[in-house]
């Protein structure tokens, strides 16, 4: 048995990691939107004077206490002055800024994840392509850590918008082999001489010399579906995040 | 050229065919290395012929694969319809078995490393892999999707699982390390579908069950005998062969007076129910850290004039044995190492006949072997065209010495102290070939410059041995002779053995070293004995 106290030290310990007050980030949004958006954009996005505190970008300050330090003394040589907030509210500010970047796991996340998971299973069709705990396709990339691993907008982006990059051992490919056959698949590897492909029709891997193939064509399309909105309701997108954002390894399964 | 794929039918995961059956298993295509010992008889012996004395010189590297962040690979790689499986602990690589290309990889999350991994096993779309932790884990075979995970013990008493698994008819067999901590050994049966526990064989007997009387005391309940080899498989009798490792405290055999069931010995055990069949003990009441869980080579030939269906097991303590693997009768124990000075011979049910005093003592003893073996994990081979089984054998003593040990709970060495190598016998490796039915020295190659072991070895109906070693060379032998045909310095130590196997008409010798797997076959132009 884990103490309280020893907890709480490896999760500050372990910076923007462990679940975050979704109180004081709302709180923390309130203040945020209020003291620092002359500087910062609104709602974590870039500013006039001061950088976006939201995505991928990798701040040197990330851990609670680093952003706490941050907020609370300023940084020198930079115009980002001490706060005059009392202590609880630099706190919020902290929780607020940390759920920007947190994965979808830490955050609140509207939604029923049971009903996200009927409809991942069901209408959305996800699991036709994807994995999750062992039960689903494997075209697609295993989805049982996805809510450890993506903030909540890039999950909602991966279903509503296209254009998206693909992710390497995704990229799809027709061939045209100088034996006749043709395989469609997705490139899992390949260099100037093979290709490593896992069959979207047979599900089986081809591993083949590139100059066994006639006509080698590359998609910059994902398999992936990118009108989710359409396809499902609001409720039901709202849903399956909440299912997605439950998916991490090693939790018990919702 | 660039284009829009329309219209790429997708199909459910479960319809694509298995690709490795039980058949599959039991037949064991020489194009594939579907085993830990690329067979259930354990042999070790490739037969592919492409590759053979006539031209190996002809050999050379095709692919080298580096695992990242590994150093020492024990793993034998699994080899399935043209992909190759590596493993470490906590990794899971699939390569494309002709070009050494990644297909993709799975790792372990947060779990520290701990040991070595000797290998996956292959069933169906499936495949087994054991962690440092403790668990078996089922992953997807062509995109290495996490299926199931199973607990095979509680990591935090200090179990782990460095076994590469054993797959038999819709399920998987697998042993657990360590019993140097004190922690007691068992072999588990999952069902390869869902992960269930099907059966448990527990290797130290619990008061009341027979065997239980070779414990003084409580020793049992920290007796260790684990189950870190894999062993083989006979699919006639449906019985399992797996050694067992050594009891504990190591050194420090007062605490635990008995012979000590069922420690350094061979099981066989119905595959069905995971109960005992025979065993038969090599060291009763070790004192060495003698494992008993090198490889039980499974061979039919005669011996005394009739057919018998032989295991034979060339064992840490340094005698080559031979079974009767239907009831486990002892025919026959010769020593295939000649510094031997712990006993004068085996009386007529093979049971040591100790030299006395030979044994750790607190200012130390030797022993010879030493605790290190006179042969350890490395793979023995067996070639049925010349009838000749090969070890990885080390010559050499040590000092042994005793204490006392107080067990602790959590998977700390409960061993009692340990040995140092004899100044006055310097180790040297050997790779030997003896006569299957006696025992008897055929050949002897003496791997220069080598003392410290770790390769196994392959036999394949080329009529080549490939041998390895720590300083890195991977060399092949006139299977007959023991002459060395060939040679190649990986530039890394070698501590796995060696597969063979062939895609697309191209036969493919195969060896972890150091942190790289090395793929050779013969050079484009130098012919081929087809």
């Amino acid at each position: 048995m884990i103490g309280p106290i020893l907890w709480l030290a490896l999760q500050l310990g372990r910076g923007a990691a462990g679940p975050i007050d979704p109180a004081a980030a709302a709180e923390g949004r309130k203040l945020y939107n209020r003291d620092c958006t002359i500087c910062h954009g609104l709602e974590g996005t870039v500013g006039d004077r001061a950088p976006a505190l939201a995505g991928d970008r990798r701040f040197l300050r990330s851990s609670a206490e680093e952003l706490y330090d941050a907020i609370r003394n300023g940084i020198r040589g930079t115009g980002m002055p001490p706060s005059p907030l009392a202590d609880a509210e630099v706190q919020n500010v902290v929780a607020y800024i940390r759920s920007l970047r947190a994965p979808a796991a830490d955050t609140v996340v509207a939604g029923d994840s049971e009903r996200g998971a009927a409809v991942f299973w069901g209408k959305g069709d996800c699991g036709r392509c994807h994995m999750v705990r062992g039960r689903g396709g494997i075209l697609g990339p295993d989805l049982s850590n996805i809510g450890g691993e993506r903030r909540p907008a890039a999950l909602r982006d991966a279903l509503t918008r296209s254009g998206r990059r693909l992710p390497r051992g995704y990229r799809p490919v027709k061939i045209r082999m100088r034996d006749g056959r043709a395989i469609e698949g997705l490139v899992k590897n390949e260099d100037s001489f093979s290709l490593q492909v896992l069959g979207a029709r047979d599900l089986q891997l081809h591993l083949l010399d590139r100059s066994e193939a006639a006509e080698v064509i590359y998609s910059d399309h994902s398999l992936m579906p990118s009108d989710y909105a359409r396809r499902l309701t609001a409720a039901e997108i709202d849903d399956l995040l909440a299912f997605l954002a439950r998916q991490v390894d090693g939790r018990p399964q919702p | 050229m660039k284009a829009r794929i329309g219209g790429i039918v997708l199909v459910a995961a479960q319809l694509a065919a298995a690709q490795v059956t039980f058949d599959d298993l039991g037949r064991a295509d020489p194009s594939n290395w579907l085993t830990y010992h690329g067979a259930y008889d354990g042999q070790r012996h490739s037969r592919l012929r492409q590759v053979n004395t006539g031209n190996v010189r002809g050999l050379a590297p095709k692919w080298i694969y580096q695992v990242p962040g590994a150093h020492r690979l024990e793993s034998v790689p699994i080899v399935a319809n043209g992909v190759m499986y590596v493993s470490e602990p906590n990794h899971v690589h699939a390569l494309d078995a002709r070009t050494g290309r990644l297909i993709w990889e799975y790792r372990e999350r947060s779990v520290p490393e701990r040991g070595a991994n000797r290998g996956v096993a292959v069933y169906g779309n499936r495949v087994f892999v054991g962690t440092p932790d403790a668990r078996l884990v089922a992953l997807d075979a062509r995109a290495g999707n996490k299926l199931w995970e199973v607990k095979l013990a509680e990591a935090s008493e200090g179990y782990w699982c460095p076994v590469a698994p054993l797959a038999l008819r819709d399920r998987i067999v697998v042993g657990i390390a360590p019993g140097d901590d004190g922690l007691n050994g068992f072999l588990d049966a999952y069902d390869a579908e869902t992960g269930r526990r099907l059966w448990r064989w527990e290797a130290i007997p619990k008061p009341g069950e027979p065997g239980s009387e070779t414990w003084a005391g409580d020793s049992w309940k920290t007796g260790g005998g684990d189950t870190w080899l894999t062993g083989t498989y006979d699919p006639a009798l449906n019985l399992i062969y797996w050694g067992t490792g050594n009891p504990a405290p190591d050194f420090d055999g007062d605490v635990r007076k008995g012979d000590n069931l069922y420690t350094n010995a061979m099981v066989a055990l119905d595959a069905d129910t995971g109960r005992l069949r025979w065993h038969f003990q090599f060291t009763p009441h070790d004192v060495h850290d003698w494992d008993a869980v090198e490889i039980p080579v499974l061979v039919d030939a005669p011996f005394g004039g009739a057919p018998r269906k032989l295991l034979v097991q060339a064992n840490r303590n340094g005698f080559y044995y031979v079974l009767d693997r239907r009831s486990g009768k002892f025919l026959l124990g010769t020593p295939f190492v000649k510094l031997l000075n712990w006993a004068r011979g085996l009386s007529p049910e093979g049971r040591p006949i100790r030299v006395p005093g030979v044994e750790p003592t607190p200012q130390g003893n030797k022993v010879c072997p030493p605790t290190a073996g006179a042969t350890n994990w490395m793979s023995p081979a067996y070639n049925p065209d010349t009838s000749y089984f090969y070890v990885s054998a080390l010559e050499g003593c040590g000092i042994s010495y005793k204490s006392h040990d107080t067990f602790l709970p959590g998977g700390f060495p409960y061993m009692a102290t340990g040995y140092v190598e004899s100044p006055e016998e310097p180790w040297q490796m050997h790779v030997r070939a003896l006569e299957l039915q006696t025992g008897k020295l055929v050949w002897d190659h003496i791997q220069v410059g080598s003392r410290a072991y770790g390769a196994g070895l392959l036999s394949t109906a080329g009529g080549l041995l490939f041998a390895g070693n720590d300083q890195g060379f991977l060399t092949a032998h006139d299977a007959r002779t023991g002459k060395p045909l060939w040679h190649f310095n990986t530039g890394q130590q070698i501590t796995a053995s060696p597969i063979s196997y062939a895609v697309r008409g191209t036969q493919y010798v195969a060896v972890a070293a150091g942190g790289n797997v090395v793929a050779f076959a013969l050079h484009e132009g130098a012919g081929s004995g087809r």
